[in-house]
């Protein structure tokens, strides 16, 4: 990207930031009602940037009984279509105009390197909510084939108030992952941000209101999952919870679901995600390539990355030189120097359980040092498959190969993981391509490239992954609504009529 | 923060020639520690702020924080025409260990809601103190509307709004809609309103020389949750507000009343006159009923 500032521009931006500290509801900034903050922290660097609102179950209740009076009276879920296209595309165009002022606040809350929240996380994030906005007066409902005595139209609604949960790890793309189909579809939503970022979302949801986005159809309360997480998943009012996050929260979700309203809850959790790397693969160095971005991309804090190498053994050394060189050019440090590309990782807490897994012996292949309470180096590992390293979701930039005999292996230990997020294959055999793009029990496979498919496709899990809808495309948009049959008569049939 | 109890904006005792009485001011302010009252404003309108100069303000902030030595919390008036002015008193204010800032809207301007939110704002980043804000339109010229409101959110240093409006829609907006900006009964004639829609303290002038009584209201109402009792306390109450609220010589009668307690006040700074005999002896005769029928009624009649 010729458009990066220096480090020094971007360090002076830094210097300029006003941080939103106060939760976002019913159209204005609020603290929390018992007044009570937590420190966010610049994870490069240890310092507090701002005192956040510390919202709790009374903030929950307030900001989803404004939510509800707002998809009530139908100021935005009775707008016309084209009228919610337009104030989100505005939105979006808000979003662009202050995108340096959110990249720069992106990085330095979350530990992401400059170049990544430049180049990927800030256009996607607009990329996404337009993509939405433009189909909301393009998607039409439905009339089923039916005699001429009725007619059935299946129409769809918004489901309702809806719960947003969001992780960590692309704090700005996973809120417009979830907030653009939502809005798009009518909703109004209640955001939790996670509580080791929260700085963009409330910044978004103040840009949302200048865009027009009607009061209380976008809230934002920033807290802890018992604090904010926990009420907003038991509370009675909302239809529906969309959760980006870890295995183990998920499962609660389920539970406050169970245990209150039934809410529907769509889930979105880890990955374990295999690159099975065939003999007959072409061009080494292009799939080196691709591996060392899928596994360190966003410091490996990814649910899509790719953190286990499934190699053939022919090709294992080769394939390995290639990866070391590609890795070389992963320089890490200062996230805002726009050189890097390998950042901190987003809390001290996080760091500790990342480096935990440098420590259980495994053999390292590369480099498995970890510097400044935050920065992990780009790490191959060689650990059997039984191993915690080749099983767990590390959540880091580390990489663990497993060297396999053929492709049956291939494919039968690329499956023995409890997550089916994603997952790349990489040979020249067109069948063997397909076959083992079939065989993976995954949501998205990708053929000799690793990514997550655009916008335009469904991203989602299967087995422990996630289940309940899907990101992005046209399937996001459903699963924030709900689909109505309104069945009519028309018969003129004066015989049934009685007396 | 939370604004608990009675507020005490505290007057400001002159000499005939408009010179401070300290003195007076000292035993001012020890009466209202030893009436049990929550708190103390210096420099709100009570005080006479719109006749005093930054550097006067300032000087009577720092004696009353002097004086109360830590007895009680202090609110500091930041209200005045120019926002470089109010900026010194919040300023000053946080130097000398201030508790709160009122901050108000700067008279005569009129400000849109934006221009206002952004003028508190500004304020707050020159003190970071928490802040009440003060809403009094019959004064001001604009209401501290909705707009106002979510902007000023930005900083959480807000934590309550003195309504002074009169207008008791206002008063449903801010306990349905802001329930995070703690309501603070601005106007006294309707504090029995106030606390029934859940505020929690009262800034009242007439507390300058009745605390025990506003004491009582406050605690039926707010502390105990008895209204009947209340109500009673407020009835009692009511021809002394239809006289401070409607008669159009607040700060007089205010200064009357405390001189009727035995303390010095003196008249008020120009352009206001003290009161005349036959206001005096009408105030005099509204605080006599009232003393003896909340006594009545505290003491379980």
């Amino acid at each position: 990207m010729t458009d990066l500032l220096t480090r020094e521009e971007y360090r002076a931006l830094a210097a300029k930031l006003d941080f939103p500290t106060s939760a976002f509801i019913d159209g204005g900034y609020r603290p929390a009602q018992s007044g009570k903050t937590f420190a966010t922290v610049n994870p490069a660097t240890g310092e507090t940037l701002a005192e956040i609102a510390s919202c709790g179950a009374e903030d929950v209740d307030f900001a989803v009984l404004k939510a509800r009076e707002a998809f009530e009276d139908g100021r935005w879920s009775k707008m016309h279509p084209s009228e919610r296209k337009d104030i989100l595309i505005r939105f979006a165009k808000l979003l662009t105009r202050n995108r340096r002022e959110l990249a720069v606040m992106e990085s330095l809350d979350s530990g992401k390197t400059i170049y990544d929240c430049e180049t990927v996380d800030i256009p996607e994030t607009i990329h996404c909510l337009k993509w939405h906005a433009e189909a909301i007066d393009k998607i039409y409902d439905q009339v089923s084939p039916a005699s001429d005595e009725h007619i059935a139209m299946i129409v769809r609604e918004p489901v309702g108030v809806v719960g947003l949960v969001l992780p960590w790890n692309f704090p700005l793309l996973m809120l417009a992952w979830k907030i653009g189909p939502a809005l798009a579809a009518g909703c109004s939503v209640v955001v939790k941000p996670a509580e080791e970022t929260s700085l963009t979302a409330l910044r978004v949801a103040e840009l949302a209101a200048e865009a027009g986005i009607p009061r209380g159809v976008l809230n934002v309360v920033p807290g802890t999952g018992p604090d904010v997480g926990e009420p907003l998943g038991r509370h009675m009012d909302v239809d529906m919870i969309s959760f980006t996050g870890s295995t183990e929260t998920g499962r609660r979700f389920l539970r406050y679901s169970a245990d209150s309203n039934l809410k529907e809850v769509v889930l979105e959790m880890g990955g374990k995600n295999p690159s099975v790397v065939l003999k007959d693969a072409e061009n080494l160095d292009r799939i080196a390539a691709h591996i060392v971005n899928g596994a360190f991309w966003n410091m490996g804090e990814n649910c899509s990355a790719s953190s286990r190498l499934i190699v053939e053994e022919e090709v294992k050394e080769p394939l390995l030189e290639r990866i070391y060189a590609h890795a070389r050019e992963w320089t890490m440090g200062d996230p805002l120097d726009p050189e890097h590309r390998v950042g901190a990782l987003v809390s001290a807490e996080h760091y500790g359980k990342v480096c935990s897994y440098l420590e259980t012996g495994a053999k390292v292949l590369m480099g498995g040092k970890a510097h400044d309470g935050a920065f992990v180096e780009p790490t191959i590992l060689e650990a059997p498959a039984d191993s915690s390293v080749a099983r767990e979701e590390i959540f880091g930039p580390v990489l663990n190969v497993l060297t396999v005999k053929g492709f049956d292996d291939a494919i039968e230990l690329a499956n023995s993981t409890e997550y089916g997020l994603a997952a790349s294959i990489f040979t020249a055999n067109t069948k063997r391509a397909l076959r083992g793009a079939r065989a993976i029990r995954a949501g998205t496979v990708t053929v000799n490239c690793f990514g997550e498919g655009d916008i335009s496709t469904p991203f989602g899990g299967f087995k422990q992954s996630g289940f309940g809808g899907r990101d992005n495309s046209l399937s996001a948009h459903d699963q924030y609504t709900q689909i109505k049959t309104i069945w009519i008569d028309l018969s003129d049939d004066g015989d049934e009529a009685v007396g | 923060m939370t604004f608990e109890g009675i507020y005490t904006p505290v007057v400001t005792p002159y000499d005939d020639d408009g010179n401070v009485v300290w003195d007076a001011l000292e035993k001012v302010i020890d009466h209202l520690v030893d009436s049990g009252v929550h708190g103390l404003i210096s420099g709100g309108s009570t005080g006479e702020n719109y006749t005093q100069t930054v550097e006067e303000r300032l000087e009577l902030a720092r004696f009353t924080q002097e004086k109360l030595s830590g007895r009680l919390p202090l609110i500091i008036g930041t209200g005045t025409m120019r926002t470089p002015d109010s900026i010194a008193l919040a300023e000053g204010g946080a130097k000398l260990g201030a508790d709160a800032l009122l901050v108000a809207t700067p008279p005569y301007a009129v400000p849109t809601e934006r221009e206002n939110a952004l003028n508190v704002l500004t304020i707050d980043r020159a003190a970071n103190l928490p802040i009440m804000l003060y809403n009094y339109p019959g004064r001001m010229g604009v209401n501290m509307g909705e707009e106002f409101l979510d902007r000023v959110g930005r900083s959480r240093n807000v934590c309550a709004i003195k309504e002074s409006s009169g207008d008791i829609n206002r008063v449903h907006l801010l306990a349905r809609d802001y329930p995070h900006i703690q309501m603070s009964c601005g106007m006294d004639d309707q504090a029995l309103e106030f606390f029934a829609w859940g505020a929690r303290s009262w800034v009242c002038a007439g507390s300058n020389f009745l605390p025990h009584e506003h004491v009582a209201l406050y605690e039926a109402c707010a502390v105990k949750g008895d209204f009947s009792k209340g109500r009673r306390i407020m009835s009692a109450m009511m021809p002394l507000m239809r006289v401070l609220e409607q008669g159009g010589k607040f700060i007089q009668c205010v200064k009357h009343g405390v001189a009727m307690t035995g303390l010095y006040s003196g008249p008020p700074r120009p352009p206001l006159k003290a009161l005349n005999k036959d206001d005096k002896r009408q105030l005099e005769q509204v605080i006599r009923v009232l003393k003896s029928t909340i006594d009545d009624i505290t003491a379980g009649a």
